[in-house]
């Protein structure tokens, strides 16, 4: 099982909603989307690649087949899986020290949750509905989203650049016009490399891994 | 509200850097306990010189002001050694029972910091000297020092063997000493805070709700708030058994009594390899518009010779101002200078790099970004987090400890001299390794991608060894790339311990902690 | 209301249920499990092979467990009103515990463009694959091209509720390249503070036809690289 994948974390938790009240969620989640500002606290945070929330009522639960019995269940659920970079502490402390209020106005009406604040209840919730992703895969693992984000601005900042390349100028305007371009770009030419390690339990499985992987090639090649 | 803590109680280290207040000079000694009821019976006969937070002055509620100091911190092997219940023992933090040196890998303690090159004083597990117990010597005077030394090795042999005091601190000349030195550098006979690469050191410290310092001292150093004022940090940050920032008592051993008023120390030998040093700054500064000691402030946030901080003097010309503002002010208002301001006004790193290390090790409320309106600016997102620095206020760290060595000769790496870090938080996972591991040894967070500090960041081939220094976004100049950074900073040592209160250090020493 | 897309990206949720049948002494559920880890063995995810895939998980949802604090609706806030509760309206206030008949098989994935287009392109790329994971699932023997594979996987979709995108919501091919050309001009910038005028100009001019900035094909970075030269 692995919950990383280079430098991103796949979390999966799924909570309770009582079914008469999934509507005010999906409400709240329309109202999240109409109004950016509500997430800007998420957006500075900078450490999700990609997040979603599904609500599945109690009856919404795929039928395939004649032969599969019916779900037949008391409350609707919250699925939420995101994308973070760093580990599961940070993420959700992040939550908690810097959107609190954000946090609770989805998570609010599932059964009972504890509030973001104080800490450890939280923390508890979050973990103990909390599910292992059995295999997660990531394009890009040695870049965070504020790598990506970065790269697609640096990207399009040089080709302008490139575009508007004045191919009479002389040496020293091209300079001048270079050192602009990279000031433009100061925040963003940093070099990307593996992720710090998540967790003393994470490093283990991957060195254990890698030993393993080199264990059974040299079979093959003996 | 403020709440006054018991100071009695609390050990004199916490509240207190010895450093700043006339103790220049200092011995670490590490003992390891060979049997429990020994070891507790030589706990006894120690914790009535143990010093506390109790306020020195020649007031009726006041304490006299010692000669010299003494402090205990025991690991968890230590505690084990003590015979401390098992249930206590397994409540202690998954950090600090593992110690330090098995989690070298979040520490970043590899390549050339990596145990198998610490100290042989570390590595002696197998004969029976594991490190148990950190007992801290601060002095006014060599023969107040010397004295104490005499002491306290005296109630060790008193111990028939129960105690011992370790061997193998690595001194100058390569020989192995029972106990590590540290002192105060002197330059022209005049004590100064500077540490081994020329910088002024020792100035900022967090502020937290109970400790008797003047209420003004708490802009800069407590935690940024909405409207520009400044609040004393939650007292659990860095003590057991007060609430914390996340309103909420951090977790802590059981029972209460052993944990409250107690904290965890990080106890870190870092060598400085002065040579490297020089030579970067050297190199880099010869081909920098701002000259060497431009550059040296950018790589951690301070001038050098004053830790005049780069936001209100980023060049040479408002340098000047400053140093002369300086000369004219008040203790108070210096202090003011030194430690209340804020990087609101300079987020886009133009003044102090986003890779200088004083703001990765506390980057106040310059984590809350936003893009700018021209390119390559930030400006702060104000509103965006609850409190401006909510990203920081739980990573802060009590600073203690002194430097180590002589550095008058500087043409080597290979030279005994360096820093004596020891640092006090309430949870070692959220705080010190956090910011090591994140914010030292990685950059996202600041958006530098896997940018380390300067000065501390652990380098190797395998990684990049560069950092940006960024420029005014309106201005002409070019942001400037530093390369090549060698490894400026080894370990040399260092564990994970727990600074018992004055209660718990007794209830240890009876062998009465009981977290049934 | 089509919540799942965000500008380009998709946010595609299925929940698959999974037959209680037995192969080997075990039960299918598991031997999906296993399927995935050797997967999680590979040098590279087979997901490396569908094209526009961001990022993407797996797992196999056994039942709901519900560890929240006891306590939820009405007869919870009856019970704290009454002095003292019968202990059959004391037992009543604790959240009921639901039962899941089926264990499911959870694929989401976060990706860029049409939804149809990338499950034809999931299924060209690796239908061996996908078979070896889904032939446990409800419904899916009458899964064997393209088209079917489609009608399948939106029977087993959920609607998003609220797909919040961090990043941005550009093809996977040019969210690889404009990370390829990030690593190299920093290179590049670094590299090349000390020239002077003239052979910076050169240099430059060399190193946009190295890089190919505008070609979103190459060279550039590998999708699921965990190798990136220094």
């Amino acid at each position: 099982m692995s919950n990383i994948a280079g430098k991103a974390y796949a979390i999966n938790v799924i909570t309770p909603v009582r079914w008469w009240t999934a509507w005010v969620n999906k409400l709240i989640f329309w109202f999240a989307l109409k109004v950016p500002k509500t997430l800007n606290g998420l957006l500075t945070l900078s450490l999700i690649h990609y997040a979603r929330w599904v609500i599945i009522g109690k009856n919404e639960f795929p039928v395939l087949s004649a032969d599969q019995p019916k779900e037949d269940l008391r409350y609707s659920y919250m699925l939420f899986f995101s994308n973070f970079n760093g580990s599961w502490e940070q993420y959700v402390d992040s939550f908690t020290f810097a959107i609190p209020s954000g946090l609770d106005m989805f998570w609010k009406w599932n059964i009972r949750y504890p509030k973001s604040v104080p800490l450890t209840p939280f923390h508890d919730y979050i973990r103990y509905n909390q599910i292992q992703t059995d295999h997660y895969y990531n394009a890009y693992p040695m870049a965070s989203a504020n790598d990506v984000k970065s790269a697609k601005k640096l990207h399009l900042a040089l080709m302008d650049f490139d575009a508007r390349l004045d191919t009479h100028a002389t040496d020293d305007a091209f300079q001048k016009s270079f050192h602009k371009l990279l000031r433009d770009l100061q925040h963003d030419m940093s070099m990307m490399h593996h992720t710090p390690i998540v967790s003393m339990a994470a490093q283990s499985v991957q060195m254990r891994l890698v030993a393993d992987r080199m264990r059974r090639q040299n079979k093959v090649e003996a | 509200m403020t709440k006054a803590l018991d100071l009695c109680d609390i050990q004199g280290n916490v509240v207190r850097a010895y450093g700043r207040f006339g103790f220049p000079i200092a011995r670490y000694l590490l003992l390891n306990v060979s049997n429990g009821w020994g070891g507790r019976a030589w706990l006894t006969e120690m914790i009535p010189y143990v010093t506390n937070s109790a306020t020195w002055g020649t007031g009726p509620d006041d304490a006299k002001r010692p000669k010299a100091t003494l402090n205990i911190a025991i690991n968890h092997a230590g505690l084990s050694a003590l015979e401390l219940p098992l249930e206590s023992l397994n409540s202690f933090s998954t950090e600090f029972s593992m110690g330090m040196k098995k989690r070298k890998d979040i520490t970043g303690d590899v390549g050339a910091s990596s145990p198998e090159h610490w100290d042989p004083v570390w590595n002696d597990d197998a004969n029976h000297k594991a490190v148990h117990i950190l007992l801290t010597l601060n002095a006014i005077t060599p023969h107040a020092l010397e004295n104490q030394y005499q002491w306290v090795t005296e109630q060790i042999e008193g111990s028939k063997g129960a105690v011992t005091l370790l061997d193998g601190h690595r001194g100058p000349n390569g020989q192995l000493l029972p106990y590590q030195e540290a002192h105060i550098i002197f330059e022209n006979g005049l004590p100064t805070s500077k540490e081994h690469f020329g910088y002024t050191d020792g100035i900022g410290d967090p502020y937290f709700e109970g400790i008797q310092d003047a209420p003004e001292r708490v802009a800069g150093r407590g935690k940024q708030m909405s409207d520009g004022t400044w609040q004393p940090l939650a007292t659990g940050e860095f003590l057991h058994g007060h609430l914390d920032e996340a309103k909420e008592y951090p977790p802590a051993a059981a029972p209460i009594l052993l944990s409250r008023n107690g904290t965890y120390l990080v106890y870190r030998k870092l060598h400085q390899n002065v040579a490297s040093f020089d030579t970067l700054l050297a190199r880099e500064g010869a081909t920098y518009p701002g000259g060497a000691e431009l550059m040296a402030a950018k790589f951690v946030g301070r001038w050098r010779d004053n830790g005049a901080p780069l936001v209100n003097a980023h060049d040479a010309t408002s340098k000047l101002q400053w140093d002369a503002d300086f000369a004219k002010a008040s203790v108070d208002e210096k202090d003011a200078m030194l430690s209340n301001f804020t990087y609101d006004d300079d987020m886009s790193g133009a003044r102090c790099p986003l890779s200088g290390h004083m703001r990765r090790v506390n980057p106040r409320a310059s984590l809350e970004i936003k893009a700018g309106t021209c390119p390559g600016q930030f400006l702060r997102n104000e509103g965006a987090f609850d409190t401006p620095g909510a990203l920081a206020n739980r990573r802060r760290i009590l600073r203690r400890g002194l430097p180590y060595g002589d550095s008058a000769k500087r043409d080597t790496d290979q030279g005994d001299h360096g820093v004596i870090m020891m640092m006090l938080n309430a949870d070692i996972g959220r705080q010190y390794e956090f910011v090591q591991q994140q914010w030292v040894n990685y950059g996202n967070d600041f958006r530098e991608a896997n940018d380390k500090d300067v000065i501390l960041g652990n380098r190797s081939k395998h990684v990049p060894n560069s950092v940006i220094h960024q420029a005014d976004p309106e201005g002409d100049a070019p942001p400037r790339f530093v390369r090549n950074i060698p490894l400026l900073v080894e370990t040399r040592g260092g564990d994970y311990f727990f600074v018992p209160s004055l209660t718990a250090l007794r209830l240890i020493a009876r062998g009465l902690i009981d977290p049934t | 209301m089509n919540r799942n897309k965000s500008g380009n990206a998709y946010a595609l949720t299925m929940l698959c249920p999974i037959k209680p049948g037995v192969e080997g002494n075990r039960i299918y559920a598991d031997l999906i499990r296993d399927q995935l880890e050797s997967w999680n063995m590979a040098s590279v995810s087979p997901m490396s092979l569908v094209p526009n895939t961001y990022l993407c998980r797996f797992f196999v949802l056994d039942d709901i467990y519900t560890e929240s604090l006891p306590g939820a609706g009405i007869w919870d806030a009856l019970s704290d009103i009454r002095l003292i509760p019968s202990n059959e309206q004391r037992l009543a206030a604790l959240p009921h515990t639901d039962r899941l008949q089926s264990r499911y098989l959870v694929f989401t994935s976060n990706l860029h463009g049409d939804v149809d287009d990338y499950l034809h392109g999931m299924w060209q790329s690796i239908h061996v694959e996908i078979n070896t994971i889904w032939k446990y699932c409800y419904g899916f023997e009458n899964v064997n091209d393209e088209v079917s594979f489609v009608a399948y996987a939106k029977k087993c979709c959920l609607d998003t509720s609220l797909f919040f995108v961090g990043s941005n919501d550009d093809s996977l091919a040019a969210q690889l390249k404009a990370l390829y050309v990030k690593q190299e001009f920093s290179r590049f910038a670094q590299e090349t503070q000390d020239l002077s005028a003239s052979q910076l100009r050169l240099a430059y001019t060399a190193f946009m036809q190295h890089i190919k900035p505008r070609d979103v094909e190459q060279p550039t970075w590998m999708a699921g690289s965990t190798h990136v030269d220094l």
